[in-house]
């Protein structure tokens, strides 16, 4: 009785809450709190004082423009700045920059209603908080004093509907402010230089009637272009009203926060770090298959390209770049295998073999790596020279094989050490020899740590870079990492086509990575395991 | 007699493949390397006589040295610590069970899976001033008003280089550390839970210790990975301005094939070595220590 | 066990299969190593730029006993590749900008062993002056490039302003841009990285009256001129009026920024408007001298790459002698007009030969006005073997410099050392 009074208050509380930050909501739309600015018209003028001949002429001209808009009904303030500056001959120059601006503010109802991207958001937005106070309301119903785990299945799939409907609320305030910003201004730049011309007349009308009711005629085009969202805190009211809907909500579907607030940092951190990682990969992509002119243009704003142009990715392939990861998968495929063939032997011998020099071993295969390939070019080449193996893919996955022998034998040693040694002793009681049971017994159960070894010594070999620069000189023996330098040098980058051939040098080892991920995470069961 | 031979010599010949291919193809440079060092180089790379120690006093005489040096250590232990703790962090989290932990983990592959320079080039792309990503983005979404310079001066460049050496390593650390995490046998933690212990008390007292060795294993290998990394600092700013922004590896480079000082580079590399291996040598035997402590 | 060996047996057999297939028949191979100087180099070597063929093909078909063994390396590699190819003795014919350090040490042939005596007669000699050593000329130019200012033609007569002449006026003109465009456009662009600063400094110095070397042919580094004009420089950085990081922004940089519209002026090669038309660019563009100091009259700087011919010791005399002629040919072919001609207008860079100049000019009458710039123009001091030490040293100081180090101390350290080199060598 006690607990089900104490749920009951719960529920209230979480009720009160959601229908207060709907009022809340409310009040926050009803305030004159988004501000447009825009410049309808400028005008700069070079080796100007104030006061003299150049200066009157102009400002004539700025006031007659300012004039025109307010007979046309609009309400506009002239501004002017003035540069004055001392040159390298002592005499002072002077510029001046005038300004007609307007401002308009509005509430957030005025949207409702203008037909333009954000005012669709904001429906949305203000329906899903409505609606969600609404669900929370038919949810608790008659089952006030119940937690979401004993309800039936109507009033729970209402509780749970409020609470995903106050969730896309919150994420709908954000959207809201970016498709003001974007839409009100750089979209309007696109439009306005002819980029996109889809749709131009319908939204210019739409934008006209909302900011200037009607009155932008002609000049539309320029007045738009100076046009900038101010938004004063706004948002982070809304943002909190639509936080409280969540609380609400969570209170009503689950009855413990902690939980879903732990799933949900969980699920945060998941996504944010997968936006992060993503975001180089997200560059790659648009910039790949942007125009030359767009991909080094500061005034080309927008996120995605103008135009995909496919026609890169045919351009990087007559250059050859199929070829050269032909060649990268010849070679860093054939050093994974030599790796691990020569590695699980040296590090099965290194885990289950006692024998004199084994920590020696150990130090010479660590120390064996702190030569970095680009101090070894000039050995590398000269070996290779004399081993006829220049110029050769043979000649680099012997290399790249020899240079991932400490990390395969370091990790694969990991791994074997970590596995107990009282199954292969059984397989060999039951007649296998040490082979056998390294085959039959070892590999399968260290597959993990296996796989960690192949994808890391692939990974490896497919990257490596320098080495092949000096030892192929044949183009079309050049593995990719070598291939796409014709794209990137400082005497001549072409952003899109080196971002169009990495993202296609990504995508194999991603494969790979897929194809061999499960064994990443199953293999060892259970028992044979130590801890 | 003869089997008691081939008792002892078994070890040997499973070490044999592996010994040959690292003393071909590593260790023969490496000599090489050696005997450059003590050697007069020409410009062009022709090898003289014995020099004795001239190319290492003039190595050690460079004005950069000090720079450089101190440069490769904040580079070495900024990567490879706050790569292995990132590392850590995410792999604990990747190991929880949830929705898309599969996509989730073929997406952490990325920044390991796409070659150094082509990283650092995208980097190096998206944080440019003028047109860079970066800026275009944020601009997009309203977050900034007006470009910011994101390379305003060389302290902050050389921390972007980190930061991209930090970006590329922490995946392997993950997928170290996840392979640890996968061995560790889930009754412990059912024992643990029955025992009634905190989520901090199963951290340090199982995971943690069953992690160790995969974690030390990984760290040693990002010591020496890091230490000889070349694409980012080269790609990124080439040590400009002047080798502040250098390390070890692309100085000694720029050195070499630039100045065309090529005694002092290879003696320098030499000297690197060293460094690395009292380094590397200092972190394992810390290490072991207190393995066989436990 | 036995499966291991079998298995290092197999490959072994590998190796020596594979070094089998490189022994040749009698002809002779030469390796040659270019440099890329445009995204279309390594298609007109060696795939299909040059009418549907390439370079390479038709030079073996034309000459079946030599087969050549042609790599297109960029500027980025072709120091580490070059350096690596002559340890290894596998480099016959190079192309890059400097070859003091090879004649000094006795790696290159003089030209007069192999250079085929019209050809010679045919470089200008001008050029040629350029790569003599000790009365020995050790290399043949292959092209060359002026640099002037270029400015952005429509923002000026937007702001109604002339384009500079001296450094006085290159800071009004750059403040004013600075104010008209509220910053939003770079007025000037300033290179100083590891790949091209020395650029920097001769655009500078030399229109101070100063230099890399005096009239005497000596290092001459820390002259004051060369002080005030590096100091002049780093004002220009430190006021405001350049791009934000001139020690990492390459000329590159500066010029995709000109081509964007995003800065008025910037010092760039002959070629700056095949550059900018191949970067989609609407930029109108016009050229103008270099600016210079108050009463100094600034020089032209022209910039030459070279072709240069390695030694082969191991060769017995009549090899050597093949050898030369093989070389010979390939110049020969390299320089043919029907060749050369259209290479050097696909790369943008003025041609070194006579013989190239009268159809280059048919088909860009600009040439001609670029040629005789060139005519007056300077050339970094590459034949002096201290060359490469200067040039990183001056970026070194450049670079120093925008750090906040002061300029003499820079120049006058850099001096002492590249001196004591200088006699070093001597000895």
């Amino acid at each position: 009785m006690k607990l089900s009074e104490s749920i009951k208050k719960k529920n209230r509380a979480a009720l009160l809450l959601m229908l207060l930050s709907l009022v809340l909501a409310a009040v926050v739309l009803s305030l004159p709190a988004y501000k447009f600015t825009s410049s309808v018209y400028t005008k700069k003028s070079a080796n100007t004082f104030v006061g003299d001949e150049k200066y009157a002429e102009v400002r004539a001209e700025v006031d007659a423009v300012a004039e025109e808009y307010r007979a046309s009904g609009l309400d506009v303030e002239v501004s002017e700045s003035v540069t004055e500056r001392t040159n390298s001959k002592g005499k002072t120059t002077s510029m001046v920059a005038f300004s007609v601006d307007q401002t308009f503010v509005k509430n957030g109802w005025s949207f409702l209603g203008a037909g333009i991207g954000s005012a669709w958001v904001l429906m949305g937005l203000l329906l899903c908080l409505a609606l969600s106070a609404a669900c929370a309301l038919a949810g608790t119903a008659g089952s006030m004093d119940e937690p979401y785990r004993t309800l039936d299945g109507r009033s729970a799939s209402f509780r749970s509907a409020s609470y995903y409907l106050a969730l896309i609320a919150m994420v709908l305030v954000p959207v809201f402010f970016m498709v003001n910003t974007v839409l009100m201004s750089r979209r309007v730049d696109l439009y306005c230089d002819g980029l996109l011309t889809e749709g131009k007349e319908e939204l210019f009308a739409r934008l006209d009637a909302f900011l200037f009711g009607g009155q932008g005629g002609e000049d539309l085009e320029d007045m738009l272009k100076g046009l900038s969202f101010q938004n004063t805190g706004a948002m982070w009211l809304l943002l909190l009203c639509s936080a409280a809907m969540i609380a609400g909500g969570i209170q009503l579907r689950r009855g413990a926060i902690t939980h879903t607030v732990v799933r949900g940092l969980l699920y945060a951190f998941v996504i944010a770090l997968c936006v992060f990682i993503l975001y180089p990969y997200y560059v790659m992509l648009v910039t790949g298959f942007r125009s030359i002119a767009e991909t080094n243009d500061s005034d080309f704003l927008h996120l995605l390209p103008v135009k995909w142009q496919w026609g890169n990715l045919k351009h990087i392939i007559d250059r050859g770049v199929l070829r050269y990861l032909g060649n990268s998968l010849l070679i860093a495929g054939g050093a994974t295998v030599l790796a691990l063939l020569c590695g699980i032997p040296a590090a099965y011998a290194m885990a289950r073999m006692r024998f004199k020099g084994k920590n020696v071993f150990l130090g010479f295969v660590i120390v064996s790596q702190m030569f970095s390939p680009v101090v070894l070019l000039i050995g590398i080449s000269q070996l290779m020279s004399a081993m006829h193996m220049y110029d050769s893919i043979w000649g680099l996955m012997f290399i790249n094989a020899a240079f991932n022998q400490a990390f395969a034998i370091w990790l694969l040693r990991g791994t074997f050490v970590s596995i107990s040694p009282e199954m292969e002793q059984a397989a060999k009681i039951d007649g296998c020899n040490t082979v056998g049971s390294l085959v039959r017994v070892l590999i399968p159960m260290a597959a993990p740590g296996i796989v960690t070894t192949l994808i890391f010594v692939f990974i490896n070999a497919w990257n490596e870079y320098t080495i092949s620069t000096v030892l192929i000189s044949t183009a079309s023996k050049r593995p990719i990492t070598v291939g796409i330098t014709q794209f990137s040098s400082f005497n001549m980058i072409e952003w899109q086509n080196l971002f169009a051939a990495s993202l296609l040098a990504t995508i194999p080892v991603v494969i790979l990575f897929m194809c061999i991920e499960k064994h990443l995470t199953s293999g060892l069961t259970s028992g044979g395991v130590k801890g | 007699m003869n089997r008691t031979l081939q008792k002892k010599m078994k070890p040997y010949i499973w070490l044999l493949p592996s010994i040959v291919l690292m003393a071909v193809f590593v260790i023969f440079p490496i000599l090489i390397v050696f005997r450059l060092a003590f050697s007069e180089v020409s410009k062009a790379g022709i090898v003289g006589g014995f020099v004795g120690f001239k190319n290492f006093r003039d190595a050690i005489g460079l004005p950069a040295f000090k720079t450089v040096m101190l440069n490769t250590f904040f580079w070495v232990i900024s990567v490879v610590g706050l790569s292995t703790v990132f590392g850590f962090i995410i792999a604990m989290v990747l190991n929880q069970k949830f929705h898309g932990r599969k996509i989730a983990r073929a997406i952490l592959v990325l920044p390991w899976a796409t070659s150094l320079v082509i990283q650092a080039s995208v980097w190096n792309y998206i944080i440019k001033y003028e047109y860079g990503n970066l800026n275009n983005v944020l601009l997009n979404l309203g977050i900034i008003k007006e470009a910011i310079n994101w390379r305003s001066s060389y302290q902050i460049e050389f921390i972007w280089e980190c930061g991209v050496g930090i970006f590329v390593t922490i995946p392997f650390v993950t997928f170290c550390v996840l392979s640890g995490l996968q061995s560790i046998d889930s009754t412990l933690y059912e024992a643990a839970d029955i025992d009634g212990a905190s989520y901090w008390d199963k951290l340090w007292r199982i995971t943690v210790p069953l992690v160790k060795p995969s974690l030390t294993v990984s760290t040693v290998l990002n010591i020496i990975y890091v230490f000889n990394s070349f694409p980012i600092v080269y790609t990124m700013t080439k040590g400009a301005p002047a080798n502040k922004t250098d390390t070890l590896v692309t100085y000694l480079y720029m050195l070499n094939y630039y100045n065309r000082q090529k005694g002092p580079a290879t003696a320098l590399s030499v000297i690197g070595f060293l460094v690395l291996c009292v380094c590397a040598g200092i972190y394992m035997m810390g290490v072991m220590r207190k393995e066989e402590d436990l | 066990m036995k499966k291991m060996f079998a298995l290092l047996l197999a490959l072994v057999m590998v190796f020596s299969l594979s070094a089998a297939a490189f022994a040749d028949g009698g002809e002779i191979t030469l390796d040659v190593i270019i440099c890329q100087y445009s995204s279309g180099t390594q298609d007109w070597f060696l795939g299909t730029g040059m009418d549907g063929s390439n370079f390479v093909d038709k030079f073996e078909a034309e000459n079946p006993g030599i087969k050549l063994n042609l790599e297109v390396v960029s500027w980025n590699d072709v120091y580490t590749v070059a350096d690596t190819r002559i340890q290894d003795g596998k480099l016959d014919i190079l192309n890059i900008d400097v070859f003091a350090n090879y004649a000094n040490e006795g790696l290159l042939e003089p030209v007069s062993q192999y250079c085929p005596e019209d050809l010679y007669n045919d470089f200008f000699p001008s050029f040629i002056a350029n790569s003599v050593i000790d009365d020995t000329v050790w290399a043949v130019p292959d092209l060359a490039s002026a640099r002037a200012l270029w400015y952005n033609v429509d923002m000026f007569e937007e702001m109604g302003i002339e384009p500079p002449t001296t450094w006085a006026e290159l800071e009004d003109v750059s403040q004013t841009i600075l104010d008209f465009y509220d910053g939003e456009v770079y007025p000037w662009g300033i290179d100083m990285t590891t790949d091209e600063g020395q650029a920097a400094f001769a655009y500078y110095t030399w229109g101070n009256g100063g230099g890399f070397i005096d009239e005497d042919g000596n290092w001459a580094l820390n002259s004051d001129a060369n002080v005030e004009a590096i100091e002049y420089a780093i004002s220009l950085v430190n006021n405001g009026y350049t791009n934000p990081n001139p020690a990492t922004q390459t000329r590159y940089d500066l010029e995709d920024m000109f081509a964007a519209g995003d800065m008025a002026m910037v010092i760039a090669p002959n070629d700056m408007p095949t550059y900018c038309a191949g970067k989609d660019s609407e930029v109108n563009l016009a050229s103008a001298p270099i600016p210079a100091n108050e009463g100094m009259t600034g020089s032209g700087v022209g910039v030459m790459d070279r072709v240069m011919a390695f030694k082969d010791e191991s060769l017995s005399e009549e090899e050597t002698a093949a050898r030369d002629e093989a070389i010979g040919k390939f110049l020969e072919f390299f320089y043919r007009p029907e060749n050369y001609v259209p290479w050097v207008s696909m790369e943008g860079f003025l041609p070194a030969v006579n013989s190239a100049v009268a159809a280059l000019v048919e088909s860009d009458p600009s040439f001609e006005a670029w040629l005789s710039v060139l005519d007056t123009s300077k050339f970094y001091p590459t034949s002096l073997g201290e060359w490469d030490a200067v040039k990183q040293g001056v970026i070194k100081a450049e670079q120093n410099a925008l750090t906040g180090a002061d300029v003499r101390a820079e120049l006058d350290a850099l001096q002492a050392d590249i001196v004591a080199q200088a006699e070093a060598a001597a000895e």
